[in-house]
């Protein structure tokens, strides 16, 4: 039997053109495969369980998206049934509220079938894929599986993508993944800064295509934030991933979606497309309409209860000494001075479950998703516990 | 044993995805899929049009009959228990319980199987999709059918990758004989047992040897026994080849929750077979692809066996109704183990189709090479059933027949 730790070694921050191998590492599964092949893999607790792993929603969706789920099963229950044909509904809709048109979006069951559909059009054995080490690894394993090369780039001391860095190695490269708020390290590049790479990406290597994972966009409270959908609709070599699964609450209902110029779209589209619209289910297609359907109002709730959640988790931490990095999404990335494994095992004891090791930084640092206020209230009592830190609750 | 990492990508390397280079736009071969959201899909990137790509519709609400759908859904127990899930739907698959992983070990043991011996896919068709990717090439080809189920055809052709398809026999069904005369040195044979379009079942006894002579012949090859239909069968002969593939390297069998389940907008398919040949469609198949919804659903079906058995009762007695009312218009239906209906309708498929629509039953698309005799009718519910009948014999009537070709 294949045990991750098999695959799990821990490398050196190390420069442009680390191989591939130790770059996935951690792999980009968010222990989806991993937990059939080791269903030990995730220890339970006696009694009820923070989940604070996988960078979810902790309020779910809005109530108008289970009552469109529920309508979806139709007046006899009778519609899960059928093959749907909503898909067209849920592009119209999604088009109108980005201000794009239906030629720009393509979907996928969660934006992993975004990023892989990506890897396997823009590189080649010839065209590598590059992107930051540590980020989400999806498209880093899937190339590794295709046997494309990987260049893997470390980060700024700051944990931000290091955009210099990250330009040298894009010369002639397929893909550069560029994750931005970065999972798992929280950091975010502003929008004329990203804006600036990706022109001079451009200029050095023109047949690049840069592949922008927007995944916790909503999340984002810096000043200069901004999507880069405007420049992906009008650049082939522009996309933008996009998910349901974080600010939106729906990750259990798989739906994610791409927006690009059309060209890019198509290209896609002859890879996967067919296949990605089967992959959709009908309950997710609703929910996503509605999900759209609740506006701006809905994300902007989402994102200060997260804000509120997030800062009073990061203070506790730097009351104790424990620097977080600067999180513009929904967990952060903390120095928590022990291993990460050592660290996850003592908080899944004690009904806490936090997030994976992320090489290499898994000897120190532990990504922590942010639930509610009082799931975090709870979650630093326990931290408090197992980094034997006093003072479980000294502020709100 | 141990299978390394190294190992299981060397395994796909010499199945064949590794081979393949980037892809620039190769047209999707024709539709190799059931749902309208493909078609429409297709439809709308050739400028627009809703739908575009299916039969024109009535203004009356219309009964679909296209799409061999099980027409009540998936049963109460199912709908109660996915919103009875509706707090978890913020979670990703594996951090709900049950999740998916107990969704594989529901299904392993009902088969006498491990969780190794099962990979779910979103619908069986990302099972047949990633089979194709994992076990074509350039070098090692498709062997299918014509008419099949299309889909590993258009993922192969889409590809690039060299496909034979061999026509079924004058019974209608999969000619084992003449796909076996090509087996030798094949990447994967697709075997769609019942066939779709054409309802026609092997025995178990058949299959069973049409496996061992490829073993013996081409014993790399994988053969996939796609039973997306296994539930509606009604021969005695007919055996599921699951106890095969549980012990014959390189070969698998595809199951789906989209028939007799009633949850083909849910999507959900496994594969189920020796560890080694079914654990690089696990991990080419995407991670997380059954929704939380879904993994309940399912599980929740797998434990009613009750239903399952009223679902098979049910559609055989629309089916019969069915097929007798066509017999005695003169149209012969090949003998039918599915949830549809083969049909010679004496025109064209697309004629027949019109006419139908016209009067809101919607049937099957164009299945060459019998396109132009035979129409696919899936099979709703009686009442469904009996005004369809109704439309039939309008359109059917001999006065209506046109050139009367009638074989």
């Amino acid at each position: 039997m294949v045990t991750r730790r098999d695959f799990v070694r821990t490398v050196g921050v190390g420069a442009a053109g680390a191989l591939s191998t130790s770059w996935i590492s951690a792999r980009g599964r968010e222990d989806s495969v991993w937990s059939l092949v080791e269903p030990g893999l995730q220890a339970q607790a006696p009694g009820p369980i923070i989940p604070l792993s996988s960078n979810e929603n902790p309020m779910g969706p809005g109530q108008v998206v289970l009552d469109a789920i529920t309508s979806a099963f139709g007046p006899a229950g009778a519609t899960p049934g059928r093959y749907s044909s909503a898909t067209n509904d849920l592009r119209d809709a999604l088009a109108k509220s980005l201000g794009v048109t239906p030629a720009n979006i393509t979907f996928g069951c969660g934006s992993t079938q975004i990023l892989r559909t990506s890897t396997h059009v823009f590189t080649a054995r010839d065209k590598a894929l590059v992107g930051t080490i540590p980020t989400y690894e999806e498209c880093a394993g899937y190339a590794d599986m295709l046997g494309h090369p990987v260049r893997a780039v470390s980060l700024d001391r700051n944990f931000r993508a290091d955009l210099d860095r990250l330009l040298d190695a894009s010369r002639g490269a397929g893909l550069v993944f560029y994750c931005n708020p970065n999972n798992p390290v929280a950091t975010y590049v502003g929008a004329r800064e990203t804006k600036e790479f990706i022109a001079r990406v451009h200029r050095v290597s023109p047949e690049t295509t840069i592949l922008v994972d927007e995944a916790y966009f909503e999340y984002v409270t810096h000043p200069d934030h901004q999507s880069m959908i405007p420049l992906a609709i009008e650049d082939p070599r522009i996309v933008v991933a996009r998910t349901f699964s974080k600010a939106y609450g729906i990750a259990g209902l798989r739906l994610g979606y791409a927006v690009g110029h059309p060209d890019a779209i198509r290209k896609m589209n002859a890879w996967d497309n067919a296949s990605g619209t089967s992959s959709l289910n009908v309950l997710a297609l609703h929910a996503g309409i509605a999900a759209i359907g609740q506006g701006p109002a809905f994300v902007d709730a989402e994102r200060a209860r997260n804000a509120a959640a997030r800062d009073f988790t990061i203070k506790w931490f730097a009351d104790r000494g424990m620097r977080s990095t600067e999180s513009h999404a929904n967990f952060i990335f903390t120095n928590i001075g022990v291993p990460a494994r050592q660290f996850r095992d003592g908080c899944a004891a004690k009904g806490v479950r936090v997030g994976r090791d992320f090489p290499p930084f898994e000897q120190a640092w532990c990504r922590i998703s942010i639930g509610t206020m009082d799931e975090m209230k709870r979650a630093v009592a326990v931290f408090g516990e197992v980094l034997g830190k006093p003072g479980a609750i000294v502020a709100a | 044993m141990s299978v390394t990492r190294r190992e299981l990508f060397s395994r796909l390397r010499s199945g064949g995805l590794l081979d393949e280079a980037p892809l620039n736009g190769l047209a999707l071969a024709a539709r190799g899929h059931e749902e309208d959201s493909a078609l429409s899909f297709w439809g709308q990137a050739g400028g627009r049009g809703r739908g575009a790509g299916a039969a024109s519709q009535a203004a009356a609400p219309s009964i679909k009959l296209s799409s061999n759908e099980n027409p009540m859904g998936p049963g109460r127990a199912v709908l109660n228990a996915i919103t009875g899930r509706f707090g978890e739907t913020m979670r990703y698959p594996f951090n709900v319980s049950p999740g998916d992983a107990q969704l594989i070990e529901t299904i392993a043991a009902q088969h006498k199987a491990k969780p190794e011996n099962v990979a779910l896919g979103a619908g069986s068709q990302e099972i047949l999709k990633v089979a194709v990717w994992g076990y074509t090439s350039p070098a090692r080809h498709l062997v299918t059918a014509t008419p099949t189920f299309e889909n590993a055809t258009g993922t192969a052709r889409r590809m690039g990758h060299p496909v034979v398809e061999v026509k079924v026999d004058g019974q209608f069904r999969l000619d084992l004989e003449g796909m076996l005369a090509n087996a030798r040195g094949a990447g994967l044979i697709f075997v769609n047992n019942p066939n779709n379009p054409t309802a026609t079942v092997h025995s178990g006894a058949a299959i069973r040897d049409f496996v061992e002579r490829v073993r013996r012949i081409s014993p790399d090859s994988v053969i996939l026994i796609d039973e997306a239909y296994h539930e509606y069968v009604t021969d005695p002969a007919y055996e599921t080849a699951i106890p095969i593939a549980l012990n014959t390297p390189n070969v698998f069998v595809a199951r789906t929750f989209s028939k007799a389940y009633g949850m083909a907008g849910m999507r959900i398919g496994y594969a189920i077979g020796m560890k080694d040949t079914v654990r690089p469609l696990a991990r080419l198949a995407l991670p997380f692809n059954i929704s939380v919804l879904g993994t309940i659903a399912a599980l929740t079906a797998l434990n009613d066996p009750k239903h399952m058995a009223a679902e098979r009762d049910r559609n055989t007695q629309a089916r019969d109704f069915t097929q007798k009312a066509l017999d005695a218009l003169g149209c012969r239906s090949t003998v039918s183990h599915t949830n549809f209906l083969f049909t010679n309708v004496g025109r064209s498929a697309a004629a027949f189709r019109t006419a139908c629509a016209a009067q809101g039953i919607q049937v099957g698309r164009d299945f060459p090479p019998f396109e132009g005799s035979h129409a696919r009718i899936s099979i709703g519910t009686m009442e469904e059933m009996q005004k369809a009948v109704a439309v039939f014999r309008d359109v059917l009537a001999p006065a209506n027949v046109g050139g009367g070709e009638r074989a």
